[in-house]
């Protein structure tokens, strides 16, 4: 029983992509034919400006983060491509300046892109900010820097690409781009990398405690839009034959993002449509009437306070909602059918557990936040396998253990082994590809995705890589553990398309805890994992726990308060009080402790 | 004292707290309310443009910041009540919808003065003496007038009970509403401190720089390297942002031109955003 069927998968995302990409060509062919070469020449500046906003499309609608430079990326390929066509080169070293022209905007927004996203996870305004100071250098560069950019004059005389002919042959070699670059943001938003991204948007925090380096997700969507930019740029100097700062100013970044907005920016028709329609309006308009780029600013502000979907989502919600019909029989055809067979068995799980000894074991670790010494000389070690419980009063420190394991509170003195590696102040990415896995006190799952994208997520941790998240084959992995969830959980069958966000407190625990041990971790850190679990239902994610961590020979540290469950649960309990250690035991033998008697009764401190 | 020494130091001191000024009503915006208000530049401008309104009525430019503070009282509360309200908890919202009113200022002010710069004469001309070096006077009298400024408002924040309901607001504003704090008025009143703020800045300043609709950006972009560098919500970090960054940005512009100035200031900022992501003195 995988996720997803994976021929149908493919044939699915085929067509998709056909049935968008086949009318865009069509209409695209007939404009020359029916409005003539100058119109289709006045055109081909909005297609550019087209492709450059399927780039913010994909990092805003998509990933989740917006940056307000983007034509920094635009004017860097722009300008590079004209000194490329101007060299006297032969066309092979022409070539590869312009091979160049493109890739190096892309490998400058990756280098940046890693730079500002390492550190600080979801960095919102300060990336927006960060591009906008970025584009306000490359445009003052590119005015002061005359010797080589010409300055407020530009760069002129630049020769056609391929010696097209600039007023007709051109807008065919555009539109070939524009279709290219739609079928590549499309395709991308449709690959497992896409979903990753909107993962990115929606939840960074957790896909971290799957093993994902966020910042470098974010980083290569960054560079892939720059890409975008860049190749616009290149043609836009073809096309112009002229270059001057404004093809890198805050003005155009400005107008790209209003555009991106205001036409749709969930995918790559949404921003091109508004590339074209409001940048071919506003050049008749503009001269015309002067109020005009003040109604474009109000009707950007509406539609980020009221129609956040742009008018491009409001044309698919339409377009939906007139063939509802025809979509719900598509829908009926393409329901979740758990199949049997014909699904590749997800490979194992990329960390192997070395020697014997404990899998963890913590010595006298402090962290202080500020002047609060929130754990104080915490020791304890826990086996290979077994269940270990946490528990203690609030305060004690439980929570912050966790914290401290998977790199979310500094060390401030002290030492942490895992698996026979030293691991303290490693961060929570790096936790979860050796091996541990988390679930949080108040279930944290991707909420627009649906439950079926959240599970295929959990099951690429630590198993997909690379190129392997461009394909679609991840989406039909299968592994024992799966199976075993859709067993133990039965909702998921009839949820498999809802959104998470959608299910219940209890249902969204269950599809968490299905979801850490989807990536079969060797150390499960499970912080109260019941919260909220009516009785019978906490005895039942309690049997499923214990035979989840048992099957997969595991070991699980699990916060708990429910005492009957610890009881249940448990093969050893560890005791903190004020950050510390008091005691351990099994639970009669903590239960008899005399100072746990005190902690507990509220005795002495 | 070497004259020139006394000269740059003087230099320093200026542009430091001119920085100061512009970044208090940001980060008052910022720190307190968590929005970053993109527009904070264009409400700048358009407290110059106050000062240009009053000189053409044959007035001063202290007249100008008199009459920036109504204005943009005025518009600070309507763009709260508008935009920043309906917008709490969807930051990222907040930031579109204020940079789109910024858009929207900076074209209604083309509208009304035109796309050119406009001079404004300051109310004190000529220099005046100080350790046997003359310095424009309305610097002089700005230098004074911000430290002023900011000893008052530092009072006022510590020791009133307003001050003290902001304090409470920060900390937890779901608390602070439980207890009878109505956190809507207080948060507009802040946000309106932050825009009026930045008017008045901008009408003092306006006799020292060209005034022009698009002025107000780069005063955003530098307030902003100042947060990053120094970090949320304390004045000491309000104070060693604005040294670090109006020093490096004065010493690069000295040694080379503005904009390796301008690109050393963004360069400090990339690397605290990765070295110090808290900047040097966070809350936390």
């Amino acid at each position: 029983m995988a996720l997803f069927p994976v021929a149908d998968a493919r044939r699915g995302n085929a067509a998709v992509l056909a049935s968008g990409l086949a009318p865009l060509a069509a209409c695209l062919l007939a404009v020359p034919l029916l409005f003539g070469d100058f119109f289709a020449y006045e055109l081909s500046l909005y297609l550019m400006y087209g492709i450059v906003a399927q780039g913010i499309a994909l990092t805003w609608g998509r990933a989740g983060f917006l940056s307000l430079g983007q034509a920094l990326f635009f004017g860097l390929g722009a300008y590079l491509a004209a000194f490329a066509l101007k060299s006297q080169a032969g066309p092979a070293v022409q070539a590869l300046l312009l091979l160049a022209a493109v890739l190096a905007p892309t490998a400058l927004a990756y280098v940046i892109g890693v730079l500002v996203f390492m550190r600080r996870y979801e960095s919102g305004p300060y990336f927006s900010l960060i591009t906008l100071a970025l584009v306000m250098f490359g445009y003052q560069l590119a005015n002061q820097w005359s010797s080589v950019t010409g300055g407020f004059n530009g760069v002129g005389n630049i020769p056609v690409l391929f010696g097209l002919d600039r007023y007709t042959h051109h807008y065919y070699l555009v539109a070939a781009v524009c279709l290219a670059s739609t079928a590549l943001v499309a395709w991308l938003m449709r690959t497992p990398l896409g979903t990753l991204w909107a993962a990115t948007a929606q939840n960074e925090n957790r896909l971290q405690f799957f093993g994902f380096d966020t910042y470098r997700l974010k980083a290569v969507a960054w560079a892939v839009s720059a890409f975008l930019g860049a190749l616009a740029g290149v043609l836009f100097a073809s096309q112009q034959g002229l270059v001057t700062p404004q093809s890198s100013s805050v003005i155009l970044s400005a107008e790209l993002v209003i555009w991106t907005a205001v036409g749709g920016r969930a995918g790559p028709y949404g921003a091109l449509l508004g590339a074209v329609a409001i940048g071919l309006l506003s050049t008749e308009l503009r001269e015309q009437f002067a109020y005009w780029e003040a109604i474009v600013a109000v009707v950007f502000i509406v539609v980020v306070l009221r129609f956040p979907e742009g008018v491009g989502g409001a044309l698919m919600r339409l377009w939906r909602y007139s063939c509802k019909g025809f979509v719900r029989g598509a829908a009926k055809r393409a329901a979740y059918v758990p199949a049997v067979g014909g699904f590749g068995a997800a490979p194992q799980a990329s960390f192997r557990r070395d020697g014997g000894g404990f899998a963890l074991s913590i010595s006298d670790v402090h962290v202080k936040q500020g002047p609060v010494r929130i754990l104080n000389g915490l020791s304890l070690q826990a086996g290979r396998r077994g269940l270990h419980c946490l528990i203690g009063p609030n305060g004690a420190g439980k929570t912050s253990t966790f914290n401290m394991l998977t790199g979310r509170l500094p060390l401030a003195r002290g030492s942490v082994r895992f698996n026979g590696r030293d691991v303290g102040g490693f961060g929570a990415p790096a936790m979860a590809r050796l091996g541990v896995g988390r679930k949080f006190q108040i279930p944290s799952v991707f909420p627009e995705l649906s439950v079926r994208d959240n599970l295929c997520i959990a099951l690429w941790a630590n198993r997909a890589r690379g190129r392997a998240l461009l394909g679609n084959s991840v989406r039909g992995w299968n592994t024992p553990t799966l199976e075993f969830m859709h067993r133990s959980f039965p909702f998921f069958a009839q949820t498999m398309d809802e959104p998470a966000g959608a299910l219940s407190q209890g249902q969204r625990q269950m599809l968490e805890f299905a979801m850490t041990a989807l990536a079969e971790p060797l150390l499960f850190l499970l912080d109260e994992p019941c919260a909220g679990l009516s009785v019978d239902e906490t005895r039942h994610l309690g049997s499923v726990i214990a035979e989840t961590v048992g099957r997969l020979d595991a070991c699980a540290l699990i916060v708990e308060h429910d005492m009957a469950a610890v009881e249940a649960l448990a093969d050893h309990v560890y005791v903190l009080h004020q950050g510390r250690l008091l005691a351990q035991g099994d639970y009669a033998q903590v239960r008899r402790n005399a100072e746990v008697q005190a902690v507990y009764a509220g005795g002495s401190k | 004292m070497d004259a020139a020494l006394t000269v740059t130091l003087l230099n320093f001191a200026y542009q430091g707290l001119v920085l100061a000024l512009v970044v208090l009503g940001l980060g008052i915006v910022f720190g307190m309310l968590g929005v970053m208000n993109m527009a904070h530049g264009e409400f700048l401008m358009i407290g110059a443009y106050c000062a240009v309104a009053a000189q053409n009525a044959g007035l001063s430019v202290l007249w100008g910041a008199a009459l920036a503070v109504p204005v943009c009282g005025v518009l600070g509360c309507l763009t709260h009540y508008v935009l920043i309200r309906r917008l709490y908890n969807r930051p990222f919202d907040t930031l579109l919808a204020t940079w789109g009113l910024s858009i929207l200022l900076r074209k209604l002010v083309e509208l009304v003065y035109g796309r050119g710069y406009q001079n404004v004469e300051p109310p004190v001309s000529g220099g005046i003496s100080v350790f046997g070096v003359e310095y424009p006077g309305y610097r002089l009298f700005l230098i004074a007038a911000i430290v002023v400024l900011f000893a008052v408002l530092v009072l006022w924040y510590w020791r009133s009970s307003t001050g003290a309901r902001l304090r409470a607001m920060i900390g937890n504003p779901t608390l602070a509403q439980a207890v009878g704090i109505d956190t809507n008025r207080l948060a507009c009143a802040a946000f309106m401190c932050g825009v009026i703020s930045a008017g008045v800045a901008g009408a003092l300043l306006a006799p020292m720089v060209r005034v022009a609709p698009g002025m107000g950006l780069d005063y955003l972009l530098n307030s902003f390297f100042v947060l990053v560098v120094g970090g949320l919500g304390s004045l000491a970090g309000l104070a060693a942002g604005t040294g670090i960054v109006s020093g490096t940005q004065l010493l690069f512009a000295t040694l080379f031109d503005q904009t390796s100035g301008y690109l050393a200031v963004l360069g400090v900022s990339i690397i605290f955003l990765w070295l110090k992501p808290d900047g040097l003195i966070s809350r936390r």
